[in-house]
C-alpha cells in the first residue's frame, strides 16, 4: 500500500468519523428504520409495515422493514425493542395484544411514546361452508343448548381474540369456549370441520370467502361491511360488541423531538399515498381506520386500556 | 390441464428474464440456506422488495427457487462441520457428518444432494398434478392427527440412539423437558422461564440445534487434543455411485411420501419432515444399527423428506390460500403485495401463475443437482483444512449467525448453553437423536394434544377412536412394543458393539 493509498484512507476514515458525529436529526433518516413486532412474517402486521414502509422508501431513500420476534405473547418484542437506542432507527408496533400485556402487568406501556395509530380493522366469526350454522341465530341457539360446546379457533393466547369472544359470550349470554390455533392452522381446522367457528379479520380470509368455502356469519363493527352487505354486525343485533384490532407505532420517549416530528410527517404522508390506499381497500381496512396523531393515539391507548383491563378481569386473568 | 401448462410455459419462453431468475435464485437460496443463522425465511423475506419490480410470475419464480435451494443448502454445512445451516437440516447432521468425518465427506454430500433433489422433484410433481385432493386431505388432519403423528416420530426415541433403552429415554424426555419452557401455548402462563423474558418465546430451536451440533463437536474435538482422528489427511471427493444411491431407494420412496403429507399440513414444515423421515427410515431399515454413524440412509431420508415438504407446503397454499410452512406464509405476504388475493381461486384466476410455479420449481430442482454435483466435490476439499484453523471460524461463525438471527444476544447465550448441554450429551452417551427429536416434536404433540382434549370436551375416547389418529396411535404402540422386544432379545444375545469401520464396511457394497 503506498503512502498515497494511506493518505486516501485516512481521509476516509476522517469523513466517516465526521459523517457520523453530525448525523443528526436533519439527515434523518440515513439508513434503515426498523419496525420491531411480535407476529409472523407474512403477517397481517409484517405486511401492514412492508405497505406503509413504501411510500416513505420513495421519499427518504431509506428503507423500512419490519422485525418479526415472534412468540411468547408478544413479550420479547417489547423487550427487544426496549434494548435499543433510542435514536429513531427503532420503532414498535403496537397493537391491542399489547394493551392486553399492559392491562395484565406483562410489559409496561409507559415506556413507549405512542407515535401514531394508522390501521383500525375488523373482525368477524366465520364457519365452513359445510357447517350446520348458517346464521348468527344459529350460533345463538347451539349455544344455548349445549353451553361450552361451541368451539371457536382463535389466535394468540389470552390475547385480544380471546377478549373479543369473551365480550361477545357476556353481551350475548353465551358461552362459546375460544381454542388457540396458528393462523394457518385456524383456518384448515375451520374448512375441515373440526372447529366449529373461527375468528378472524376480512383481510386474510377473503380469497376463502369469495370462493364460498367460509362463510362470514357475524360481524364485529358498528356498520356492515359494503364487501359482505349480507353479514349483520352483532351490534345491529343488540350485542355492543365492535372491538376491532388496531395497528400503530410506538417509539422510545427520549427520542430526538425533531425526529420524531419528522416521522410524524412521513407516516402522514405514507397513510395518504395512493399506493398505500390500494393496500388498504384490498383488505376492507379503510372505513374505520383514520390517522392518529401522539395526542390522540395516547388518548385512544388509555380508553383501549380502561376497557382491556375491565374485560380480562371480567374473563378471571 | 395441458393448455395450462403450455401457457405458462409459453409466458416463460417469452420472458427469459424468468430464467436468470430461476438460477440466481436457487444459487441463493443454496447460499441462505448453508450459512448458519440465515434460513430460508430470511433469504425469501429479504427477496420481497425486490419482487416488486418484477411481474407476479416473476416474482413467485424468485421465491420458489430460494425455497428449494435453501432447504437443500443447508445439509451442505450440517454434513461438513456437523453445522445445520437451516432448522430443516439438523437431522442431516446426524449421519452425515459422521461419514464426512471418516473422509467420505463427497459421498455424503452426493447422498444429501441427489436425495434432495429425488425428494423435491417428488414434492414437486405431486403438488403438479394432485395439489386439490391431497389439499382436502390435508383438511381430514384435526389436533387428534397432529398428536397422533407427533407421537409416531416420538415413539423412536427410546430406540433411534442406538445404545440403551435407558439412555433413549434420558435424551428424549430431557429434549421433551426443554421443549416445554415458554409461554404456554393455550393459556398464556409463563414456563420455566425463571423471570426472563426472552425466554417467554421457549428455547430458540436455531440456537439450540447449532450449540448441541456445531459448537458441542468443536468443544469435543479441542477436548481430545491433536489424535489421529483429528487430522484428517485422506478426503475422499469421489460421489457416490448411482448404485451406492439406489441402494437407499426404499427409504427415499418412503421419505418423500412422508415429506410431501406432512409438508401439505398447516403449521408443520421440513423441519418436522425431517425428523420424522429419519425415524421411519431407522424404524424400517436393515442396518439400523449404523443409523448416527454414518449411514447412507441416515442421509437419504432427512434430505428427501424436507425437500419434498417444500412442495407439499406449496400444496395448500396454492390450493386453499393457507401457508403450509413458515416460508410460504412469506410468500403468501409477498403475493397479497402484488394485489393476488390468495385462496381457492388463485389457480383458476391466476393459472399462469400456478403452472409457472410448478415448471420453476422442478427446473430449480435440476438445476440444484446439476450445480451442486459439481460444487460437492469443491466443498469437500473444505475438510483438508487443518482443524485448528476451521473449529474457531465455525464458532465465529455460529455466534454471528445465531445472533444475526434476531439481532438478540440472548440467542447467542442459547447457543453457548447449548454447546455445553450437547457435549455432556455426548459424554454421558446420550443420544443426540433422541434429544433434538424431543425438542422438535414435544411443542407439537403438546399443543395439539390439548387443542384436541378441548375440542373433545376432555375425552380421551373421541381422540383415540378417529380413523386416522387411531391407526398412527395403534402403530406408534406396535412399533414401542416390536422395539422393546428387540432390546430384550438383544440383551440375552451376545452383543457385538459396532465400531464405525464397522459402519464403512457395510455400507461399501463389496
Amino acid at each position: 500500500m503506498t503512502i498515497m493509498n494511506f493518505k486516501a484512507l485516512g481521509g476516509a476514515t476522517m469523513a466517516l468519523a465526521l459523517s457520523i458525529t453530525t448525523a443528526i436529526a436533519g439527515d434523518y433518516p440515513d439508513r434503515t428504520v426498523e419496525i420491531i413486532h411480535q407476529y409472523g412474517p407474512g403477517g397481517g402486521t409484517d405486511r401492514f409495515i412492508r405497505a406503509i414502509g413504501e411510500p416513505m422508501q420513495e421519499a427518504t431513500g431509506q428503507s423500512v422493514v419490519p422485525i418479526s420476534i415472534k412468540g411468547g405473547g408478544g413479550v420479547p418484542a417489547y423487550v427487544s425493542f426496549l434494548q435499543r437506542p433510542a435514536n429513531g432507527y427503532t420503532l414498535v408496533s403496537l397493537s391491542p395484544d399489547d394493551v392486553i400485556n399492559h392491562a395484565l402487568g406483562r410489559i409496561d406501556l409507559s415506556s413507549v411514546y405512542p407515535l401514531v395509530r394508522i390501521q383500525y380493522d375488523q373482525g368477524m366469526l366465520l364457519t365452513s361452508k359445510d357447517s350446520p350454522l348458517k346464521s348468527l341465530d344459529d350460533i345463538l341457539a347451539a349455544a344455548k343448548e349445549n353451553p361450552g360446546g361451541l368451539k371457536v379457533g382463535v389466535t394468540g393466547s389470552a390475547g385480544f381474540d380471546d377478549a373479543l369472544v369473551g365480550q361477545f359470550n357476556a353481551e350475548a349470554g353465551i358461552e362459546l369456549e375460544t381454542v388457540p390455533f396458528g393462523a394457518a392452522e385456524m383456518v384448515s381446522n375451520t374448512l375441515g370441520g373440526h372447529i366449529d367457528l373461527m375468528y378472524e379479520e376480512y383481510g386474510p380470509t377473503r380469497g376463502l370467502i369469495e370462493s364460498g368455502d367460509l362463510v362470514p356469519l357475524v360481524l364485529f363493527s358498528d356498520e356492515r361491511l359494503p364487501e359482505l352487505p349480507e353479514v349483520p354486525t352483532a351490534k345491529e343485533n343488540g350485542y355492543d360488541v365492535t372491538l376491532g384490532r388496531w395497528r400503530g407505532f410506538g417509539i422510545r420517549p427520549d427520542t430526538d423531538p425533531e425526529i420524531i416530528a419528522k416521522l410524524i410527517e412521513l407516516f402522514q404522508a405514507a397513510y395518504e399515498d395512493p399506493g398505500y390506499k390500494e393496500v388498504e381497500t384490498q383488505s376492507a381496512l379503510q372505513y374505520r381506520s383514520e390517522f392518529l396523531g401522539p395526542d390522540e393515539f395516547k388518548a385512544f391507548m388509555d380508553s383501549e386500556t380502561e376497557a382491556f383491563s375491565k374485560i380480562m378481569k371480567d374473563l378471571g386473568y | 390441464m395441458l393448455d395450462a401448462f403450455a401457457s405458462a410455459a409459453g409466458y416463460m419462453l417469452g420472458n427469459p428474464m424468468c430464467f436468470v431468475l430461476i438460477v440466481f435464485s436457487v444459487a441463493w437460496g443454496i447460499m441462505f440456506g448453508s450459512i448458519p443463522g440465515l434460513t430460508g425465511i430470511v433469504g425469501v423475506a429479504l427477496l420481497i422488495p425486490f419482487t416488486f419490480a418484477f411481474d407476479p410470475i416473476e416474482g413467485m419464480l424468485l421465491l420458489g427457487g430460494v425455497y428449494v435451494g435453501s432447504t437443500f443448502g443447508g445439509s451442505i454445512s450440517a454434513i461438513l462441520f456437523n453445522t445445520p445451516g437451516s432448522p430443516e437440516a439438523a437431522c442431516t447432521s446426524l449421519d452425515g457428518y459422521p461419514m464426512a468425518k471418516r473422509g467420505e465427506a463427497g459421498k455424503a454430500l452426493g447422498i444429501a444432494l441427489a436425495a434432495s433433489a429425488v425428494g423435491g422433484i417428488f414434492g414437486t410433481l405431486v403438488l403438479m398434478f394432485a395439489a386439490p385432493p391431497l389439499a382436502r386431505l390435508a383438511l381430514e388432519f384435526g389436533p387428534a392427527e397432529y398428536f397422533a403423528l407427533a407421537v409416531l416420530g416420538i415413539t423412536a426415541i427410546a430406540s433411534i440412539g442406538g445404545g440403551s433403552l435407558v439412555k433413549g429415554l434420558i435424551a428424549g424426555l430431557l429434549g421433551l423437558a426443554v421443549a416445554t419452557v415458554g409461554l404456554d401455548p393455550l393459556t398464556g402462563i409463563a414456563r420455566f422461564n425463571f423471570g426472563n423474558p426472552m425466554l417467554l418465546t421457549g428455547v430458540s430451536f436455531i440456537g439450540a440445534i447449532i450449540g448441541i451440533f456445531a459448537l458441542a463437536e468443536v468443544i469435543q474435538r479441542f477436548a481430545d487434543g491433536p489424535t489421529e482422528a483429528n487430522a484428517m489427511t485422506e478426503v475422499s471427493t469421489k460421489l457416490p455411485s448411482l448404485a451406492e444411491f439406489l441402494a437407499t431407494k426404499a427409504t427415499l420412496l418412503r421419505s418423500s411420501v412422508i415429506g410431501t403429507i406432512i409438508g401439505a399440513l398447516p403449521g408443520v414444515g421440513a423441519t418436522t419432515a425431517a425428523f420424522i423421515s429419519y425415524s421411519e427410515a431407522f424404524r424400517w431399515s436393515k442396518h439400523p444399527e449404523l443409523f448416527g454413524k454414518g449411514s447412507p440412509e441416515g442421509i437419504a431420508a432427512p434430505e428427501s423428506g424436507n425437500n419434498s415438504a417444500v412442495g407439499g407446503s406449496m400444496i395448500p397454499l396454492l390450493a386453499l390460500g393457507i401457508p403450509g410452512s413458515a416460508t410460504t406464509a412469506v410468500m403468501i405476504g409477498g403475493l397479497t403485495i402484488h394485489g393476488i388475493v390468495p385462496g381457492p381461486m388463485l389457480m383458476q384466476n391466476n393459472s399462469d401463475l400456478v403452472y409457472s410455479v410448478f415448471i420453476g420449481m422442478m427446473l430449480a430442482n435440476i438445476l440444484m443437482l446439476v450445480f451442486g454435483l459439481r460444487a460437492a466435490r469443491v466443498f469437500a476439499l473444505v475438510l483438508r483444512a487443518p482443524y485448528p484453523l476451521v473449529g474457531p471460524a465455525i464458532v465465529v461463525l455460529c455466534m454471528t449467525g445465531v445472533f444475526a438471527l434476531n439481532n438478540n444476544v440472548f440467542d447467542v447465550v442459547i447457543m453457548l448453553t447449548f454447546g455445553a448441554v450437547g457435549f455432556f450429551l455426548k459424554s454421558f452417551g446420550l443420544p443426540v437423536a433422541s434429544f433434538i427429536i424431543g425438542l422438535v416434536l414435544g411443542p407439537i404433540a403438546e399443543v395439539s394434544l390439548r387443542q384436541g382434549l378441548i375440542l373433545a370436551d376432555y375425552d380421551l375416547m373421541t381422540l383415540v377412536s378417529r380413523p386416522i389418529a387411531g391407526t398412527l396411535l395403534a402403530l406408534s404402540a406396535l412399533s414401542l412394543a416390536y422395539g422393546l422386544w428387540g432390546q430384550f432379545r438383544a440383551r440375552n444375545a451376545t452383543p457385538k458393539p459396532v465400531t464405525e469401520t464397522d459402519a464403512k464396511a457395510q455400507t461399501d457394497p463389496a
